[in-house]
């Protein structure tokens, strides 16, 4: 059979073009969810069974298995299966579902303490074989010196990918469904000689192309392979929606086998099973309940996606996320919408298999998607609280129409770009270690070069944002080469060989930088402006507390006077990243961003001048701090929507939560509102918005009875997370933000 | 008395996300002051000047940043208080407003003269929003310290300029919330054009820490909040009179 029948030739038939094929074959679709539909009763029995073992897994502690005896890897286990003969789509990390693999390759250390903290001990055959290993972690250490060390011990520097695998990666697994792997293995091998021939001098640069390459080969036979075993061929293209399914699923389970990265992202792929879909049903060999019942089985695997966490790990990204994120939606550069009737079957899932935090459902927003979509999206949002909106007019001018999220609100393009993430650095910090000349206020170190520490008078703001200045530039640079140390090692031991051969061989690369703490940095600013900040040392000299007589204005509030300190706050410290050069020629990007670990974060700072004292929690992501945004959700929203995309490209997270009721009386005054809201924030270039409809109540009664709510989902910074799975002090966190309700 | 547009007046708070005060989303504005003492009132906090005066551009000026948000017929809404107090202002704010594309409600009880600039405000208003706070005379004093024909003056008046216009009912247990008050309730509004809603409001206690914090006696102390199945009833109850 012809793989390609049907669909319309173009660039894309003559080489690697995935972005070719969709833009000349894809169908919008313009109306409402009507269509779509309910589950088979074959689904029904698999959704059960899958409960039942995310039961047990809770149960458990949270991990329900591990495989102690293997290395996770393409070929390491035998196939595995919920229940053969009913799984459709095939293929599981591990030879069961939910058992966790070991993989040491970013670090072994944590391989091991992750075992042991759920009670598991690394059989002597791998203690043995890594013994002989360098690991990324062993290799970052190496190198690390005294002051990066003492920036990480501090915790100004936090979260950075050196102990754990770095993810955020998005293997072009679609290349694999419409190109098979024996035409994308000649491709590399073409690409391999062309590598080897063009460079005069052989330059490092070169020799260390020319060995990923050859490692990216490798693992794409394996992946061919580990297909095989499934009884697949997927050396050749897919001929079918299930086929288009199974084999970009076999490429993102190969990746995820291989890596154990933060997020593993799965792309752009609801457009381009459109497709097939499309192209299915008009020859009758698919019905729509046979199309919705593929993409419920694909969501179900997506669903158990696990690796194996130390404590440490969840204490910054908590509820065990994975991040499947699976963007939806957009609009094509030349203006068509790219809403298929596969966004809303994908969205049809948490009707089907009910909420959920995985994978995550992002939705590509642009004030030009049709009525149909738009309703039905904010009607899954208020039933569910389980999909997040990211700005699609404004990505789509720096990112094209082929571009995916990884994690929570990192753009890329598909296969064309990758990102070495790069966690965050703590500003909030960074003005206190200003004020203290170079120490740090909890630890007393002297980390950066010495400088005046300030009096006990009143602060002079100007003085202020001369120290904050020198010592945001000192910091940003000390990122940069943090960062470049991590990727180098990360590429020499830990390279995402499968990841990899999915992307261009001449991949354009991104250096994710991110801040935290930007609002309590910008009230502290504002602070000092326009009230009386006295500054209070301790016994060692060191400015721990600070005393703040009369108000100011507080970001949140759509009040330019400080809203403009917060934009000036970004654009600073994004341009002094940029004057460091950062490894393999990335490009610095830089992202507003905490998932949960703002709770960590704000214990791991000093009092503050905005009036937040030692160890209280940040705002997550770019949200106003709690409680301080006293005109309303939008005056909020019009605060955010003033950071500029430009110099945050890696994304600007906002959170927000809102009752029911405030939306309308109705169901469809609800969805009337929200919409009307997401289309006037993000007129407003704003990039970013996790949105929960509920009742600060229901939060409170599912923390004293989590058995009440089960599946409770909802949306924190960037994903989604199963209520349940977060420790107390997360739960009291997350009902302690800003509620917006009307009374 | 109006020398260009130089109005001030004395505004409580805002709320840039209602959705519940008229169409669409609705940026609301609360004025202080009120003629009124009502029983049930949740924001006494309003009956007192605040001392954050805003002049009608600067106001406007702030409205206007909630453009992108006015689809679907939102917009303004003047509340309070009770923001006729301030027709004057509102009237200079509404054309500034006006020229910017963006419509305003009034969310009043209806108790205050029909003045020429009342008159004006009302008839440059989107809708009206009125509060029907007590069937009778009678209760209307008790419960408002209000004169009821003050308040149906303003009912004829939005009934013969033919102005949009919804009715609103906080109901109490204990005071209004028999089907006999409904019936009375009803039976008032029926010399009125038919109001594109007439919404029944359960009275809630989320505001009875302000009466502690301004130090004033809470007539209602001790009241339940109103049960919002009850509430429904009565709502069902009302629309099949209406």
């Amino acid at each position: 059979m012809n793989a390609w029948r049907g669909f319309k030739k173009g660039a894309w038939t003559d080489g690697v073009n995935v972005r070719d094929f969709i833009n000349l074959n894809f169908t919008p679709y313009d109306g409402d969810g009507g269509f779509l539909s309910g589950m088979t009763e074959r689904t029904k029995s698999a959704s059960e069974r899958v409960k039942k073992l995310l039961i047990a897994e809770n149960e458990k502690g949270g991990v329900l298995d591990v495989d102690t005896e293997r290395v996770s890897s393409l070929l390491a286990y035998e196939p595995g299966y919920i229940k053969k003969g009913e799984d459709i789509i095939l293929g599981l990390q591990t030879d069961t579902p939910l058992k966790r693999a070991v993989n040491p390759f970013a670090g072994y250390r944590n391989a091991v303490q992750a075992c042991e903290a759920y009670g598991y001990k690394i059989s002597p055959e791998i203690t043995r074989e890594f013994e002989y290993r360098t690991t990324h972690n062993t290799g970052v250490f190496r190198v690390y010196t005294d002051t990066m060390r003492k920036a990480r011990h501090a915790g100004i520097l936090t979260g950075l990918p050196d102990a754990y695998a770095r993810g955020r990666i998005i293997g072009d697994y679609r290349r694999v469904a419409l190109y098979g792997m024996d035409y994308l293995i000649k491709q590399k091998e073409a690409d391999k000689a062309m590598v080897g021939e063009r460079d005069h001098d052989m330059t490092e640069e070169t020799i260390r192309l020319l060995e990923d390459i050859a490692k990216q080969l490798e693992f794409m036979q394996r992946l061919k392979q580990m297909a095989a075993d499934y009884g697949c061929d997927i050396s050749r293209p897919a001929e079918n929606t299930y086929e288009a399914i199974q084999w970009l699923y076999f490429g993102y389970l190969g990746a995820i086998k291989e890596q154990n990265g933060a997020a593993n992202s799965i792309g752009r792929i609801s457009v381009f099973i459109d497709i097939y879909a499309e192209r299915d049903i008009a020859e009758g060999t698919l019905t729509e309940a046979e199309a919705q019942e593929l993409i419920d089985d694909l969501v179900l695997k997506l669903r158990l996606v696990r690796h194996l966490r130390t404590p440490e790990y969840n204490d910054l990204f908590a509820g065990d996320p994975v991040w499947v994120t699976c963007s939806l939606g957009g609009v094509s550069t030349d203006g068509r919408s790219m809403v298929t009737k596969t966004c809303f079957r994908f969205l049809q899932t948490l009707y089907n298999l009910g909420p959920s935090a995985e994978p995550n459902l992002t939705v590509l927003w642009s004030n030009s998607l049709p009525k149909g979509f738009k309703d039905f999206c904010a009607q899954v949002s208020i039933d569910t609280d389980s999909i997040q909106y990211e700005n699609d007019d404004v990505m789509r001018d720096m990112y094209g129409d082929d571009y995916a999220i990884a994690c929570c609100v990192s753009a890329m393009k598909v296969g064309k770009q990758m990102q070495y993430f790069g966690a965050r650095c703590n500003l909030a910090k960074v003005l206190l270690m200003a004020l203290n000349g170079g120490r740090d206020e909890k630890f007393g170190d002297q980390i950066a070069p010495e400088g005046k520490v300030f009096d006990e008078k009143p602060l002079d703001y100007d003085e202020v944002i001369e120290a904050y200045k020198k010592y945001a530039s000192w910091m940003a640079n000390l990122y940069v080469k943090t960062m470049n140390v991590i990727h180098y090692m990360h590429d020499k031991y830990a390279y995402e060989r499968l990841m990899m051969s999915l992307h261009d061989t001449d991949v354009e690369r991104l250096m994710a930088f991110g801040i935290s703490g930007m609002s309590v940095l910008t009230d502290s600013l504002s602070a000092i402006k326009y009230a009386r900040v006295t500054p209070v040392k301790d016994e060692r000299g060191i400015i721990t507390d600070f005393i703040t007589e009369g108000d100011f204005p507080k970001y949140g509030n759509d009040d330019d006077r400080v809203d403009d300190i917060a934009k000036w706050v970004v654009d600073f410290f994004y341009h002094e990243l940029c004057k460091t050069k950062a490894y393999r020629g990335a490009r610095h990007t830089l992202s507003i961003l905490t998932i949960t670990s703002n709770v960590m974060y704000g214990k791991k700072t000093g009092s503050t001048p905005d009036g937040r004292k030692a160890g209280e929690p940040f705002a997550p992501g770019a949200n106003p701090m709690h409680g301080r945004d006293s005109e309303g959700a939008l005056a909020s929203l019009n605060s955010v929507a003033k950071l500029d995309y430009a110099c945050c490209r890696d994304g600007i997270s906002n959170t927000f939560s809102v009752t029911p009721e405030t939306l309308g009386h109705t169901d469809e005054d609800r969805v009337g509102t929200l919409t009307t809201m997401l289309d006037g924030y993000f007129a407003q270039n704003a990039h970013h918005l996790n949105v929960n409809v509920l009742n600060r109540q229901k939060l409170i009664d599912a923390m004293n009875d989590p058995t009440l709510y089960p599946s409770l989902t909802i949306r924190v910074s960037g994903y989604a997370v199963n209520f349940n799975k977060l420790t107390r002090e997360k739960q009291e966190e997350v009902i302690s933000r800003t509620f917006h309700e009307k009374m | 008395m109006k020398e260009g547009r130089s109005l001030r007046a004395d505004i409580h708070s805002f709320e840039s996300l209602a959705a519940l005060d008229g169409e669409g989303i609705r940026y609301c504005v609360f004025f202080t002051g009120c003629p009124l003492r009502c029983a049930c009132c949740h924001n006494p906090d309003t009956w007192f000047k605040s001392g954050r005066e805003y002049g009608s551009d600067e106001l406007c000026r702030k409205i206007s940043r909630y453009k992108p948000y006015f689809k679907n017929g939102g917009g303004v809404t003047f509340s309070g208080g009770e923001p006729l107090l301030n027709a004057g202002f509102i009237n200079e704010t509404g054309a500034l407003l006006k020229s910017e594309g963006i419509n305003y409600a009034l969310d009043t009880s209806g108790s205050v003269s029909l003045t020429n600039e009342v008159m004006t405000a009302v008839d440059n208003a989107d809708m009206v929003l009125l509060d029907v706070k007590f069937p009778n005379a009678a209760m209307y004093k008790k419960y408002t310290n209000g004169d009821f024909d003050v308040f149906l003056r303003f009912a004829d008046y939005i009934s013969e300029t033919r102005k949009r216009v919804w009715f609103r009912t906080v109901v109490i247990p204990g005071i209004n919330d028999t089907e006999r008050d409904i019936r009375e309730y009803a039976q008032l509004v029926s010399r009125q054009n038919k109001p594109e809603r007439y919404e029944l409001l359960a009275f809630h206690t989320m505001g009875f820490y302000k009466y502690d914090k301004l130090n004033i006696k809470n007539p209602l102390t001790g009241t339940p909040p109103m049960d919002k199945e009850k509430l429904n009833r009565l709502q069902n109850y009302l629309n099949g009179l209406i």
